[in-house]
C-alpha cells in the first residue's frame, strides 16, 4: 500500500502545464494540508463560541426579568387571592419572558443547560427540587433511573458543601497529614504515567528496528507501539482511579483530576511516539553524524521517511478501530449475556457494562488528534477516519442500547463541554506544531514525494510567489510589510479592548441586579410586616 | 378540519371512555374513581400521581375522582401550550398539602417523592435537614420559613420554559 495515493511517497514532483491550465502539484499538496488545518480550527470555534456567548447574554436577561417579577410579586402577596380564580393572578404582561423563551428555543439545549445549571450562586438546590422532575417519564425503569439521578445530584452537592465546611474547620495536624498524603499520591500517579510513556518509547524503538521481518511476527512488531499505547490508556486510568479513592478530594474535584490525568496520558503518549520517530529520522537531531550527513536525514533507515510517519499514524487509527470492535464483540456482548442469564451474586455485583461518557469522548479526541498529525503525510487519512468514525458511531450506539446500563454518576454538561473543546483545541495545536516543524525544519526525502528537490517543504511557496505577476507581488509585499501590519494589529487591540470592556460591564450589571433582588426581598418583608401591623 | 375539536381532545375522550365500564358509558358526566385513573400508563409510575388526581378533582368528597372535564383540565395544564404561570401554579398545588404554602414537612415529602419511595433510596436525616435549610435559604425571600406561590414562581421563572412539566397521551 505504500505505492498508492494513500501515502506521501507516491506523489510526484510534477508540474502540469497546458494552454490555459497549470497545476503545480507540490504547491497544491501543501495548500491542501494547510487549508485542512485552518478549516478544522474554524469549525471547532464556530461550534463552541456562540453557545458560550449567548448563554451569558441570556443570564443577564433572566436576572432583569426576576427583578420585574419581584415588583409584581408584592401586589399578589398582599391580595391573597383564593387559588381557584386563575384569571386575576396572571395579569401582568410578559414581554421579557416571551423574549427569553424565544431566545432559548433558538439557542438549543447546550445554552439552556448552561443557564439553568451555570453558577452555583443562585438557587441550585431549589431548582433541582422544584423543576427537575420529568412528568413525561413512562414506565417504572425510567422513573427509577430519574429518581436515582436526582438523588445522586443532591447527594453530591450536599457532600461537597459538607466537605467545604469540614476543610475549613480542620486542625493543623490533620491538614498536614492530608496534604502529604495528596502529594505522595500525586507523585505516584505521575510515576505510573511516566512508566507508561517509557514503555511507549522502548516499544517504538524496538518496532522500528525490527520492522522488516515478514509474517505474523513482523506484523506484530509493526503494531507494537499501537498495542502499548492502547494498553497504557486502559491500565493507567484504572490505577489512577484507585489512587483517587485514597486522596479524598470532593466528588467533582475527583472527576476533574481523573479527566486531566487521562488527557495528559493520551496526548503526551502521542508526543512521545512522535519524538521517538523524530529521533530516528534525524539521528537525534545531529545532522552531521554519519547516517545523516549525506541527505540531512537518516536515508539508510528511511528512504522515504514521510511515508513511514504516515504509516505509523495510519496503523494507530486502524488499530484503534479494530480494538474497539473487538472489545465490543468479545467483552461487552458476552458480559451482558452472562449477567442476564446467570443470576448469581457475583454476576449481579459485576453487572452490565457502564457507559462512561468522559472516557469515550477522550478517546474520540485522541483519534482526531492522530488523524490531524498524519494528515500531511497520508493525505487520504481524513477520509479513512471519517469512515472509521461512522462505523464507530453505529457500533457504540448498538452497544449502548443493548449492553450498557446508564452511568450511576451523572455528568455536569456545562463545564465539561468547555473542557472537551479545550482538549480538542490542544490536540489541534499539537498537530499544527508537528506540521509546522515538518514543513520548516526537516529535509524532505530525496527519493520520493512532491518536495523531492527542495531543501525544505515550505520553499515551494516563495518559489511560486516569484512566478506571480508584478502587481500581485507588490500587493502581497505591502500586506506583509510593517506599514500595513502594525495598524492592523492596533485595530485588533482596539476591538479586543472593546469586548473586554463590554464583558466587565455585563459582569457588573449582573452583580448589581443580584444586589437589587435581595433588596427587593427585604422591602417586601418590611411591607408585609406593616400590613400585618395595620390589620390588627 | 372536520370539527372544531383538536386531535388531543378526541384522543383524550377515547382514553377516558376506555376506562369506563359498559354501563357507565351510557350515563353523562360520570366520575372515574382514582384507582382507575391511576391505571393510565402516563400516570402509573409518576410519584406525584395521587396528588395530581387530588388537585384536579372537583368532587365534594375529596377522593380524587375525575369527571371528563377534570380530565381535560389536567391534560390542558400539562400540555405544551400552557403558559409558565399556569404550569407553575399547578405544580405548586401538587407539591403543597392543603395549607397554602410549602413548609418543612411538605418539602420533606416532596424530596422523598423525588428520590424514591423505598427506605434505601431516601436521603439520611442529616442530608435532608441540610437540603431543606439550603432550599429555604435560597427561595424564601420573606424569611417566614415557608415557600409561598410567588417565591415558587420566582424559582421556576429561572428555568426558561419549565419544559419537563408535560404529559402527552
Amino acid at each position: 500500500m505504500e505505492f498508492s495515493y494513500m501515502f506521501y511517497g507516491f506523489y510526484n514532483n510534477t508540474l502540469v502545464e497546458d494552454q490555459n491550465f497549470s497545476y503545480n502539484l507540490p504547491l497544491a499538496y501543501l495548500f491542501t494540508a494547510v487549508f485542512y488545518f485552518a478549516f478544522c480550527f474554524i469549525c471547532i470555534i464556530a461550534r463552541s463560541v456562540p453557545a458560550l456567548l449567548l448563554s451569558s447574554l441570556l443570564l443577564l436577561l433572566l436576572l432583569i426579568d426576576i427583578l420585574q417579577m419581584c415588583g409584581c410579586v408584592q401586589l399578589n402577596e398582599m391580595s391573597r387571592m383564593p387559588f381557584k380564580s386563575l384569571s386575576g393572578e396572571f395579569s401582568h404582561p410578559d414581554p421579557r419572558l416571551f423574549l427569553d423563551r424565544l431566545l432559548s428555543h433558538r439557542m438549543g439545549s447546550a445554552a439552556r443547560v448552561a443557564v439553568a445549571t451555570g453558577g452555583s450562586a443562585v438557587g441550585n438546590y431549589s431548582m433541582i427540587v422544584f423543576a427537575s422532575w420529568d412528568y413525561g417519564c413512562l414506565g417504572d425503569k425510567a422513573t427509577k433511573l430519574k429518581q436515582k439521578n436526582i438523588r445522586y445530584q443532591l447527594q453530591v452537592d450536599l457532600e461537597e458543601e459538607q466537605l467545604k465546611k469540614k476543610a475549613a474547620s480542620q486542625t493543623l495536624n490533620q491538614k498536614i497529614i492530608l496534604y502529604s498524603l495528596r502529594i505522595s499520591m500525586f507523585l505516584l500517579a505521575n510515576g505510573f504515567i511516566i512508566a507508561a510513556l517509557y514503555g511507549i518509547f522502548e516499544a517504538t524503538n524496538f518496532s522500528q528496528e525490527r520492522s522488516r521481518q515478514a509474517g505474523i511476527l513482523g506484523l506484530l512488531f509493526e503494531y507494537l507501539p499501537s498495542i502499548v499505547i492502547t494498553a497504557g490508556n486502559f491500565v493507567v486510568p484504572l490505577l489512577c482511579d484507585q489512587i483517587a479513592s485514597i486522596e479524598r478530594y470532593g466528588p467533582s474535584t475527583t472527576v476533574i483530576i481523573a479527566l486531566l490525568r487521562s488527557v495528559i496520558l493520551r496526548l503526551v503518549s502521542l508526543v512521545v511516539l512522535l519524538l521517538t520517530l523524530w529521533r530516528q529520522v534525524t539521528c537525534n537531531g545531529d545532522i552531521s553524524s554519519d547516517d545523516c550527513k549525506l541527505c540531512q536525514y537518516n536515508h539508510k533507515l528511511y528512504p522515504c521517511w514521510e511515508t513511514r510517519v504516515g504509516q505509523e499514524m495510519y496503523r494507530l487509527t486502524l488499530f484503534d478501530l479494530l480494538i474497539s470492535i473487538a472489545v465490543l464483540v468479545l467483552v461487552e456482548f458476552p458480559r451482558r449475556i452472562l449477567v442476564d442469564s446467570w443470576s448469581s451474586k457475583l454476576a449481579q455485583w459485576v453487572g452490565r457494562q457502564e457507559f462512561v461518557v468522559s472516557s469515550n469522548v477522550l478517546g474520540l479526541v485522541y483519534s482526531q488528534t492522530v488523524v490531524w498529525t498524519g494528515a500531511l503525510f497520508c493525505p487520504l487519512l481524513p477520509l479513512i477516519s471519517s469512515l472509521k468514525f461512522i462505523i464507530f458511531f453505529y457500533c457504540k450506539k448498538i452497544t449502548l442500547f443493548y449492553n450498557c446500563r446508564p452511568a450511576s454518576k451523572t455528568f455536569r454538561s456545562t463545564t465539561s463541554t468547555f473542557f472537551f473543546v479545550a482538549v480538542l483545541l490542544i490536540g489541534w495545536a499539537l498537530a499544527t506544531a508537528v506540521m509546522v516543524y515538518s514543513l520548516a525544519e526537516i529535509h524532505p526525502s530525496l527519493s520520493c514525494g512532491p518536495f523531492r528537490f527542495f531543501p525544505y517543504m515550505w520553499v515551494i511557496v516563495p518559489n511560486s510567489f516569484y512566478a506571480l505577476s508584478k502587481t500581485t507581488q507588490e500587493f502581497l509585499f505591502f500586506i506583509g510589510s510593517q506599514a500595513f501590519s502594525i495598524p492592523l494589529f492596533l485595530f485588533f487591540c482596539v476591538v479586543l479592548c472593546y469586548f473586554i470592556a463590554l464583558c466587565s460591564v455585563h459582569g457588573k450589571s449582573v452583580a448589581l441586579l443580584r444586589d437589587q433582588i435581595t433588596l427587593e426581598g427585604r422591602d417586601k418583608q418590611f411591607l408585609v410586616k406593616q400590613i400585618q401591623a395595620l390589620s390588627r | 378540519e372536520l370539527t372544531f375539536l383538536t386531535k388531543q381532545e378526541i384522543l383524550a375522550h377515547k382514553r377516558f371512555t376506555e376506562l369506563l365500564s359498559k354501563e357507565e358509558r351510557e350515563l353523562p358526566n360520570t366520575r372515574l374513581p382514582m384507582e382507575k385513573i391511576l391505571t393510565l400508563p402516563e400516570l402509573k409510575s409518576n410519584p406525584f400521581r395521587k396528588r395530581i388526581c387530588h388537585v384536579f378533582s372537583t368532587s365534594e368528597e375529596n377522593d380524587g375522582s375525575l369527571t371528563f372535564e377534570d380530565f381535560l383540565d389536567l391534560l390542558s395544564a400539562f400540555s405544551d401550550s400552557a403558559t409558565l404561570e399556569i404550569k407553575s401554579h399547578y405544580a405548586f398545588r401538587i407539591f403543597f398539602d392543603d395549607d397554602g404554602t410549602l413548609d418543612c414537612g411538605d418539602l420533606e415529602k416532596l424530596v422523598n417523592c423525588l428520590t424514591g419511595e423505598t427506605d434505601e433510596t431516601r436521603l439520611t436525616e442529616a442530608e435532608m435537614g441540610q437540603l431543606i435549610n439550603n432550599i429555604l435559604e435560597e427561595s424564601d425571600i420573606d424569611k417566614d420559613g415557608t415557600v409561598n406561590l410567588s417565591e415558587f414562581q420566582h424559582v421556576i421563572s429561572r428555568s426558561p420554559d419549565f419544559v419537563s412539566f408535560k404529559i402527552v397521551l
